[in-house]
């Protein structure tokens, strides 16, 4: 799966972006690798709940901030835009049948290659108008957004589950087109934050219930552990 | 000579008979019905009647004034909730209506309040509705639900008519729900409608079967169970979490703790003999808002039963009942000099003197040990 993000925005600014997603794509491989001896995916798990909650909060108080410096109707509790445009995010809303049936590897590839391209958009913010606290905590929380990449391709990683390679040769090219109109880009923005906000809380769904499915050996090895450490 | 008198009699006679029989049983019209507001005024004219054709109204089977009549016209004003009736117009000395009509006084109806929750989430969820005011007649409500674009069914509650159920098919969406209300009466219509996303309508129902039970020799803990609400479809992909509450019936201020899983709890700082009422709420561990407190459970912590002194005549001490009231307190069953030199009270918990007194014994045990 690639990140083809064929919008017609101007500037060099998504060849850079080109640049980091496909740096992206590599770089939560790293960690991975250098796990030795993991005591299974149990603890992990529970750790990826727990950054995707902490992330959710997070993403609250920064998209109240955000939504605000967009200014209105983007920062208004009622504003319920139809969703055109935004094309290339990914959609957390799946059929609930298809959800609950979803095997691990499924499971948790969907969550990655949500991130990653999610944290690529997030990346690509105009943030030349924003202020610096904003500055901040975007940059901020793209940090801690590529925690959970990693931890999730380390849940991967622990189950055997190779991760999601972009497709070779498939570079999307950047040619600059139209530029978008700032009321557009806005809305791009807003949907880029619904987005995200609700695979957080889906992703809380999807990583309980491996854990859930987890549950008998993580717990065997957390005795283990504790066995250990007294 | 003979009048052929009893021929033409016989034939008005039985033409008049005729009459009279068609007009007592021909079919009755059935009764207009017509809906008024309430404080109104309203003018009932008697069917075809011409105005000034003599007239009498009846509203149930009951005369009316004529200082009513505005010729042959009923004239009601200022209506009440009390001229609803049948009101019947007579031609004069006749027990026949010409007209009927049924008249209901009522309201146009204020706008509807409507509000839709998810207690059986990821399943679905219901919207339920009702009016501020009563109309005082009848209404029609029609719900129309809508994802997006997409027209959504809200099926028809079984039992309760004033609510509906819609199934979701799509989870976790970024696209809001709209539900709109329409009604409408005789009088008038009314609408509202509300936008909600997914996750802010989630809401579990209490937990249910909340037990409260005293812990054998422990006379500070209470043992509480509870069951997950059964409406919740799936509580092994979408946990809940609980917080309960508990107080000393005798005292306001409540004590709090939130669980993040497992259906029991043990209350380990209770107040000896004290009669407990305990609450637990559920919400869903990631989103939506906390249910109501549950139905109260009610205990109190184990308390030692009382000792009987052995010189105690053979009256037959068959029930030994534990009801709080009765156990006298058990600091003063036991003779100890080091108690009594502290002053206990009946009302001091004992739980809390027994440290202080097995101090101060291993205290004077050590110091004697050393002055040998």
């Amino acid at each position: 799966m690639l990140p083809a993000a064929r919008e017609p925005a101007a500037g060099d600014s998504w060849g850079i972006i080109a640049c980091l997603c496909t740096v992206l794509w590599h770089l939560p491989a790293v960690p991975a690798l250098n796990r030795t001896g993991d005591p299974g995916p149990g603890p992990s798990i529970q750790k990826t709940y727990d950054l995707t909650r902490y992330l959710e909060h997070q993403l609250r108080t920064l998209a109240g901030t955000y939504l605000n410096y967009l200014g209105p109707p983007f920062n208004e509790p009622d504003f319920n835009p139809p969703r055109l445009g935004a094309e290339t995010l990914p959609r957390a809303t799946v059929n609930l049948e298809v959800w609950r049936s979803l095997n691990d590897k499924l499971r948790l590839t969907q969550n990655y290659e949500a991130y990653s391209h999610l944290l690529c958009h997030l990346r690509g913010l105009n943030r030349q108008a924003a202020a610096a606290e904003l500055r901040r905590s975007l940059a901020h929380f793209c940090t801690s957004l590529q925690g959970l990449l990693g931890s999730i391709a380390g849940v991967m990683a622990a189950l055997g589950y190779p991760l999601p390679q972009p497709l070779p040769g498939a570079e999307p090219a950047w040619a600059p087109g139209p530029a978008h109109s700032d009321f557009l880009q806005k809305m791009d923005d807003f949907w880029l934050l619904k987005e995200l906000q609700t695979w957080l809380w889906r992703s809380a769904k999807d990583f309980n219930r491996l854990k859930k499915k987890m549950q008998p050996p993580a717990a065997a090895v957390t005795l283990h552990l504790e066995a250990h450490g007294f | 000579m003979a009048v052929p008198v009893p021929w033409a009699c016989c034939a008005v006679l039985a033409a008049a008979t005729a009459i009279v029989y068609a007009q007592r049983h021909s079919p009755q019209e059935a009764p207009h019905v017509q809906y008024e507001r309430l404080g109104s005024d309203v003018t009932l004219p008697c069917g075809t009647a011409n105005w000034d054709a003599a007239v009498t109204w009846r509203v149930n089977g009951t005369d009316l004034a004529p200082d009513l009549l505005n010729g042959s016209q009923l004239v009601l004003r200022g209506l009440e909730l009390g001229h609803s009736g049948l009101y019947a117009c007579f031609h004069r000395d006749s027990w026949h209506p010409r007209h009927q009509v049924l008249l209901h006084v009522g309201l146009p109806p204020r706008e509807p309040v409507l509000s839709c929750r998810s207690n059986t989430y990821p399943k679905g969820f219901y919207c339920s509705w009702h009016l501020p005011a009563p109309t005082y007649i009848p209404n029609t409500f029609n719900v129309t639900a809508l994802h997006g674009s997409k027209v959504m069914v809200c099926e028809k509650d079984p039992a309760l008519k004033n609510r509906c159920h819609i199934r979701y098919i799509h989870l976790f969406s970024t696209i809001k729900y709209k539900v709109s209300i329409s009604v409408s009466n005789a009088l008038g219509h009314n609408a509202t409608a509300i936008t909600f996303d997914e996750f802010t309508i989630v809401k579990p129902d209490p937990p249910e079967n909340v037990v409260a039970q005293p812990v054998t020799s422990n006379p500070r803990r209470l043992e509480v169970t509870w069951q997950t609400p059964s409406t919740w479809p799936d509580p092994e992909s979408f946990p809940l979490k609980f917080f309960l509450r508990y107080r000393p019936l005798i005292l306001d201020q409540w004590q709090h703790v939130e669980l993040s899983d497992g259906t029991t709890h043990t209350i380990t700082d209770a107040y000896p003999g004290k009669e407990y009422i305990i609450q637990v709420a559920a919400k869903d561990n990631d989103i939506g808002t906390w249910s109501d407190w549950s139905v109260a459970a009610h205990a109190t912590p184990w308390t030692e039963e009382p000792r009987h002194l052995t010189t105690e005549a053979q009256a037959p001490e068959t029930t030994t009942s534990t009801t709080n009231s009765l156990v006298p307190p058990s600091t003063t069953k036991i003779c100890d000099p080091m108690e009594l030199s502290s002053g206990a009270g009946p009302s001091a918990p004992f739980s809390i003197r027994v440290p202080v007194t097995l101090a101060l014994a291993a205290a004077a045990a050590t110091a004697s040990s050393f002055l040998i």
